[in-house]
């Protein structure tokens, strides 16, 4: 029993999983699951489709090179069984597994680093650019020296009065 | 999923390249073969100067696919194209040669001669 690598996406192909496409050059392509499969069938590049990994290799997005990658190998030759050895890989599996987490997420921190500063960037220019959007131009170019100024009238209670005498 | 009336490409150097399924060997009122089944078919193009001749009724075993084969592994394989392999009576290939990938499921049909000239078993 192996554990391949689907030809598209690179995860894990499971035991019972996904379909294989045998080309008649006998070279055979495997997938993981029907998403890649149809993805190959519509002639896509692994390499131009943003969530898979060649993608994401390709681009800088994920760590590519680095030494707990080297255990992780397809072996021609089969290991002769050995009780310790088994057990030591057992450990060592965990280990490694750990380390290489930790070091993706130094990766990820890395490549993190100035988002924050350059998000707020523009998003002070955004604010810069598009006042327009909050103020309307009309109200700025309104300058209170062109327009007359606003005058409050008093309205006398006598002609009110008067009013109400003459509808009598 | 070949049934009367299918066209499939000729694997071997017999001198066919073109079979037409007339006919599936097995039941009475069998619909479908599928990889190792035998079938009675048409040639419907050949090569110049070989034994077989356009329109002559020959014997194939079915050796790929586009229609997927499953296993009892749960391994699913899919494969380029219809093919089959012209025999005779007893099951032994015409030819001499066989092309490209062919399954592992033709050893348990006694398909040995043509398992053992193929360059691919998968």
């Amino acid at each position: 029993m192996r554990l391949e690598k689907c030809w598209f996406c690179s995860s894990t192909v499971y035991p019972g999983h996904g379909i294989q496409f045998v080309r008649n050059d006998a070279k055979i392509f495997r997938f993981c699951r029907s998403k890649c499969h149809k993805n190959f069938k519509m002639k896509r590049n692994p390499r131009k489709v943003k969530w898979t990994k060649a993608y994401r290799r390709l681009h800088g997005k994920d760590m590519t090179q680095d030494s707990t990658f080297e255990f992780e190998r397809k072996r021609n030759r089969p290991e002769r069984y050995d009780r310790n050895l088994a057990e030591n890989t057992l450990k060592a599996i965990k280990k490694i597994d750990k380390v290489r987490v930790d070091r993706e997420a130094r990766h990820h921190t890395l490549r993190m680093k100035g988002k924050r500063a350059k998000e707020q960037r523009e998003a002070a220019k955004e604010l810069e650019q598009g006042i327009p959007l909050v103020k309307a131009p009309s109200v700025l170019q309104e300058e209170p020296s062109l327009t007359l100024p606003k005058i409050k009238v008093k309205v006398s209670h006598q002609e009110s009065q008067e009013n109400r005498l003459m509808e009598e | 999923m070949i049934q009367p009336q299918s066209h499939l490409n000729v694997a071997d150097n017999s001198g066919a390249r073109e079979l037409m399924c007339i006919r599936i060997i097995g039941a009475s009122n069998r619909r479908y073969a599928h990889i190792g089944d035998i079938i009675v078919a048409v040639i419907k193009e050949a090569l110049p100067n070989t034994p077989l001749e356009r329109s002559e009724v020959i014997r194939a075993v079915i050796v790929r696919t586009c229609k997927e084969l499953k296993r009892d592994n749960g391994m699913i394989i899919r494969y380029d194209d219809n093919a089959a392999v012209v025999i005779d009576q007893e099951g032994n290939p015409k030819g001499t040669r066989v092309f490209g990938a062919i399954a592992r499921e033709l050893r348990q049909l006694n398909f040995t001669k043509i398992v053992s000239l193929a360059p691919e078993v998968l």
